[in-house]
């Protein structure tokens, strides 16, 4: 069979629109790309701009949770120092030299646990710069504190911890220890708390197990202010970890977060 | 009236968008669409003037034409790279096949005729290269808002024309050879004429645009 040259031109042009066509599908198909690509960007923006409020939100807790320390310390410690000072500087006899003597002794004595406290509660203040020196730091500074009480029998581990740091998930994990530790004294009735922190390849793996009542996660979480374990887990899930909480009645609690430090 | 075509008038048009938008700027490849399209119009002009009046084939001076096309646009698309860490190497690479071939091409027609096949490889490459621009922008994480970007728009009007006119540069002597005055062809360079030039016309009006906003441009 011939094909005529008209036949041919017409074939021509034909393909030349086909050939017209293509290049407009494909600028719509960038163009569309390039939508989703803008949407993909403002929504980092969002989140990370939520990361932001949440990191400056979980700093002034911390903040917070350092000036209540403060505030128990300069009451229950300093000021019950310093009003046996006052008692012991009124009671004192001029004219009995022994007793006056002893009672001065033990005014030095008042005095420097007072300053000594003073110091303490000075460098509890710089609660963000302890942060700063490391996560395991930190804990054990906070942890100090809480010994002091002598309520609990308290165990900390922790491997080499000076190979990852990120100052930002250092804070948000800090304020969990800190939540964690606050329901434990609230409501877990609990006499010994063992805290395990470890390195593990780039995640970090915090371990706090407490042997007090227990309690049902299902039920708590399905409550809305759910002991801040809802928080516990939005917090840990930011910061791109997973949080496992496991509680039998009168068997304690474990609560397991890990992040990744990459 | 024989000098006003749909070429000539979108061509002429397009050199005013570009004198208007592009006169101030400080950045050489786009200030030299001026002189490119000041001589495209040229060339439109003197390629009428030749046929219709001195009653002889035009193809020598578009043959001429041909060397500033694939220099221009090969160094423009070599400004669009170059921020991706392009090397200059291929650049000279492609610009040294296309001399080759050029000068091949010219021996082999003894000077007689239109150099078509280094044309049409040169619309290939172009198209790739256009090709390329695009892959570069999708794999491109930073986003950029593409409806308003001078170099997206100078290459998809780029890519319109060069792969528009795939087909009729591949059948070009045959089309020459059956084809009346207003052929096919002659409709479809209209058309890819007329894209070509609106497309290059908004490349330059959101370059301008970009311009303003940035002074630091130019």
């Amino acid at each position: 069979m011939q094909i005529s040259s008209k036949e041919i031109i017409s074939l021509i042009g034909l393909t030349s629109i086909i050939f017209l066509i293509a290049p407009l599908f494909l600028i719509l198909y960038v163009l569309s790309y390039n939508r989703r690509k803008k949407k993909h960007h403002e929504e980092t923006l969002i989140l990370q701009k939520n990361f932001e409020t949440e990191l400056l939100k979980t700093q002034m807790e911390v903040q917070e949770q350092t000036l209540k320390t403060v505030a128990y310390d300069l009451h229950d410690n300093i000021g019950q120092l310093l009003s046996l000072t006052t008692i012991t500087l009124s009671s004192i006899n001029l004219n009995d030299s022994r007793n006056t003597a002893e009672k001065i002794a033990l005014v030095e004595d008042l005095t420097l646990r007072s300053i000594k406290e003073v110091k303490a509660l000075s460098r509890l203040l710089h609660g963000e710069e302890i942060v700063s020196k490391g996560l395991s730091a930190a804990i054990e500074f906070e942890l100090e504190w809480l010994k002091r009480s002598e309520k609990f029998e308290i165990t900390f581990e922790h491997n080499n911890m000076a190979i990852i740091s990120d100052n930002a998930k250092d804070t948000i994990l800090f304020r969990l220890f800190q939540e964690i530790i606050n329901n434990i004294i609230q409501h877990a009735k609990a006499t010994g708390i063992i805290i395990n922190l470890e390195a593990i390849e780039d995640t970090l793996k915090l371990t706090i197990r407490d042997n007090g009542v227990g309690f049902d996660v299902d039920e708590i979480l399905k409550r809305k202010g759910g002991m801040g374990l809802h928080n516990i887990k939005r917090r840990s899930a930011m910061i791109n970890g997973t949080a496992s909480i496991v509680s039998t009645k009168l068997n304690g609690t474990i609560i397991t977060i890990n992040v990744p430090y990459k | 009236m024989t000098f006003v075509t749909v070429n000539t008038v979108s061509e002429f048009l397009c050199f005013l968008a570009a004198i208007f938008f592009l006169y101030g700027e400080k950045v050489t490849a786009w200030k030299l669409f001026i002189p490119f399209l000041l001589l495209t119009c040229a060339v439109e002009i003197g390629g009428i003037y030749i046929r219709e009046y001195m009653r002889i084939y035009n193809y020598p001076i578009y043959n001429v034409y041909l060397l500033f096309e694939c220099g221009f646009t090969s160094y423009f698309f070599y400004y669009l790279y170059k921020p991706y860490h392009y090397k200059a190497l291929w650049l000279l690479s492609w610009l040294g096949v296309f001399a080759a071939m050029y000068v091949g091409e010219l021996f082999y027609n003894n000077f007689g005729r239109f150099t078509s096949h280094t044309a049409t490889v040169m619309s290939v490459v172009f198209v790739l290269a256009s090709l390329y621009f695009y892959y570069l922008k999708l794999k491109d994480e930073h986003f950029e808002p593409l409806l308003f970007s001078a170099p997206f728009w100078w290459v998809s009007g780029t890519l319109f024309f060069y792969f528009g006119s795939t087909v009729c540069n591949i059948f070009s002597d045959y089309l020459a050879e059956h084809e009346r005055i207003r052929s096919v062809r002659y409709i479809i360079f209209n058309i890819l004429d007329i894209i070509m030039y609106i497309f290059w016309s908004y490349a330059f009006l959101c370059r301008y645009r970009q311009r303003k906003s940035s002074p630091s441009l130019g």
